[in-house]
């Protein structure tokens, strides 16, 4: 008996808001991001990228680590999917993990920063006065030298060894997130005149409250946009920094280090850079189609879809 | 004018300053000289290396403030930027290769401003049309394509070109071949070196100011005012022109000082892959043989190009808008 109430009235629930109110704004959103076919085609590429990098090492005949000392420097074949490097590994294998650490790295390193981010921008814009003028001076100080150089320092001192990966991330995630915060700021401008976060202030709500409470969730669609593009700032990063050698280190690998190593390679052994960067390309590419698929479907005022 | 200039200048410098202190400390904190003796075999005596080391102000036995102090007064004194782990001078290596990075930094930055707001503008008044789909997927591609797959790319190409034709027309490596005399050839073989470098990093770079230019112009454009000037009779170019392209300037000219770390980030790629000696290639080095001081006036070049892109950028936008003058 009540195995049956439970799941029949959510159906019914479900049937009778759809008929009396017009639709759900994150219906609204879903239906304009599906109709994007860029952002679909993103999404598509996106997942086919997950599932290589969870799935790869299962269906991989070699460990990316094994080496086959009887094909060195080899094209791609049969036995070998994509070739080998110049050590004997499989670059099937050594790809599969490179996207995996890169993907890794690079969706951490994103959030952390939008956390971070979305706290100082809005607190400072929040707090006005002194605190917002230090705020954005430090912001635009901190902007000011390029901290990619910044970066390049600490992960050369921590950046080797197993959880080398570990302090690349966190590293990305504090030199991440300046200029993220002053856009967030900007946008708080006007959401700190609005009448709810005025009422809660003068009502002796705690700041800490306001902030996580009214500040932050009503620049949610920002932050989700900021997240996806971020995700692939951090992977650039991440690759840079490998690339030039002060990211990942081998024996462990990512796909910096696989474009690095192919470089070396590059007339003679054209497969060892091409597929690394296929992966990277298509990597960023997907999620900044993702990111523009979003903004145009959270945006209210955006044309480029049609009209819902 | 005179005034905000020099207001914004002494902001600026003192930015730079803690900017460069900052960086300083993270250096003297992460990088670690007294490693290149130890790893050296035979090891040196521990007399030996405290002495090199405290030569060079690196000596992590020395407090790192009093590090610090010996360091400032040097820069601010008599603009020395202190010595390498091996004793040689930051100064004169730092002033041969400024000039080479200034060279790839400006053609790069130029070229990415004028491509990249004239893309923009034309894109935003063809919008959603054919060419500004076009135009905005080669965007796209530039912005998602990291610039050193970019350069890379470019190297294949390059190769590949100068195979085809039999001769070596652009060079992958360097910025001038030895044994050339007299100006035009010096011209030519300069240009040759340049074009595939300056490609990279204008590909890498435009298309910021593509994206920023058509947004901003495409707010204005249908702003009420340039509503208004049509409906007063104003054909479209000269009311695009006239009214909504000068305020759509501001946000872009605000975004070149901030471009600019990016193109000087692109640099050390580009130098790396190109084999050129400029500072790019200049603070790899440094990282990997622990040069503190170099590093770090690395960074504050980097620091000073910045903040000069923005000052620049401030009087530009106080001139395309009155309003910020009075304040």
């Amino acid at each position: 008996m009540t195995n049956t109430s439970t799941a029949s009235t959510p159906v019914i629930e479900q049937d009778a808001r759809t008929k009396q109110r017009p639709m759900s704004k994150r219906r609204l959103v879903l239906r304009r991001f599906i109709r994007n076919v860029p952002a679909d085609i993103g999404v598509v590429i996106f997942t086919l990228l997950v599932l290589l990098a969870v799935f790869g090492p299962y269906i991989s005949p070699w460990e990316y680590d094994e080496l086959d000392f009887m094909s060195l420097t080899e094209p791609p074949s049969a036995e070998h999917w994509l070739g080998t490097d110049v050590a004997g590994a499989d670059m099937f294998a050594l790809a599969v993990r490179g996207l995996g650490k890169s993907l890794m790295i690079g969706v951490i390193a994103s959030l952390g920063t939008s956390v971070i981010a979305a706290i100082v921008g809005t607190s400072i814009a929040y707090f006005r006065g002194w605190v917002e003028r230090v705020g954005m001076w430090l912001i635009d100080m901190l902007l000011a030298i390029p901290s990619f150089l910044l970066l390049a320092m600490i992960v050369s001192a921590f950046g080797s060894g197993a959880n080398g990966w570990l302090a690349l991330t966190f590293a990305l995630m504090i030199f991440g997130w300046f200029g993220y915060a002053r856009v967030l700021r900007s946008m708080t401008l006007s959401l700190r005149e609005r009448e709810y976060v005025q009422a809660a202030k003068y009502m002796g709500v705690p700041s800490a409250k306001v902030i996580t409470r009214h500040l932050i969730p009503n620049l949610g669609s920002i932050l989700i946009i900021q997240f996806v593009l971020g995700v692939v700032v951090s992977v650039l990063a991440e690759t840079g920094l490998s690339f030039l050698g002060f990211g990942i280190q081998p024996p462990d690998t990512s796909l910096g280090v696989l474009i690095q190593e192919g470089s070396g390679t590059l007339l003679t052994a054209p497969w060892m850079l091409l597929v690394p960067m296929a992966l990277l390309v298509a990597l960023t590419f997907s999620m900044t189609l993702i990111g523009d698929g979003l903004r145009d479907a959270l945006d209210p005022t955006s044309q480029s879809g049609g009209k819902a | 004018m005179l005034k905000f200039s020099l207001f914004r200048t002494i902001n600026y410098a003192l930015m730079l300053f803690i900017a460069t202190s900052l960086a300083y400390f993270m250096a003297s904190a992460f990088l670690n000289p007294r490693s290149n003796y130890v790893n050296q075999n035979p090891t040196p005596p521990p007399e030996a290396i405290d002495a090199a080391l405290s030569a060079a102000n690196m000596n992590d036995k020395t407090p790192l403030l009093e590090r610090y102090w010996t360091w400032l007064q040097n820069v601010v004194l008599s603009w020395n930027w202190g010595l390498s782990p091996e004793g040689a001078s930051i100064n004169g290596e730092m002033a041969r290769r400024m000039l080479v990075s200034t060279q790839l930094v400006f053609l790069a930055t130029f070229l990415s401003i004028i491509i990249g707001v004239g893309l923009g503008i034309w894109a935003a008044i063809h919008h959603y049309k054919l060419r500004d789909r076009i135009i905005n997927v080669f965007s796209v591609a530039s912005m998602v394509m990291p610039v050193f797959v970019l350069a890379l790319l470019i190297v294949l190409v390059a190769v590949s070109f100068n195979d085809t034709i039999g001769i070596t027309a652009f060079y992958v490596t360097g910025l001038s071949e030895s044994g050339v005399n007299g100006f035009f050839p010096s011209l030519l073989d300069w240009l040759r070196h340049i074009t595939l470098p300056t490609i990279a990093m204008t590909g890498a770079g435009w298309y910021f100011y593509h994206q920023t230019q058509r947004t901003y112009l495409l707010d204005t454009m249908n702003a009420d005012y340039v509503r208004t000037a049509r409906a007063k009779g104003l054909e479209k170019s000269k009311a695009i022109r006239r009214h909504a392209l000068r305020p759509s300037l501001i946000p872009t000219a605000t975004g070149v000082a901030f471009s600019i770390t990016t193109i000087f980030t692109g640099a050390v790629f580009i130098e790396q892959i190109f084999a050129i000696p400029g500072l790019g290639q200049y603070f790899i080095q440094t990282i990997n043989q622990n040069n503190v001081n170099g590093a770090v006036a690395v960074a504050a070049f980097g620091g000073a190009c910045t903040l000069a892109g923005a000052l620049l950028a401030d009087i530009v936008i106080a001139w395309l808008d009155p309003r910020i003058r009075i304040n």
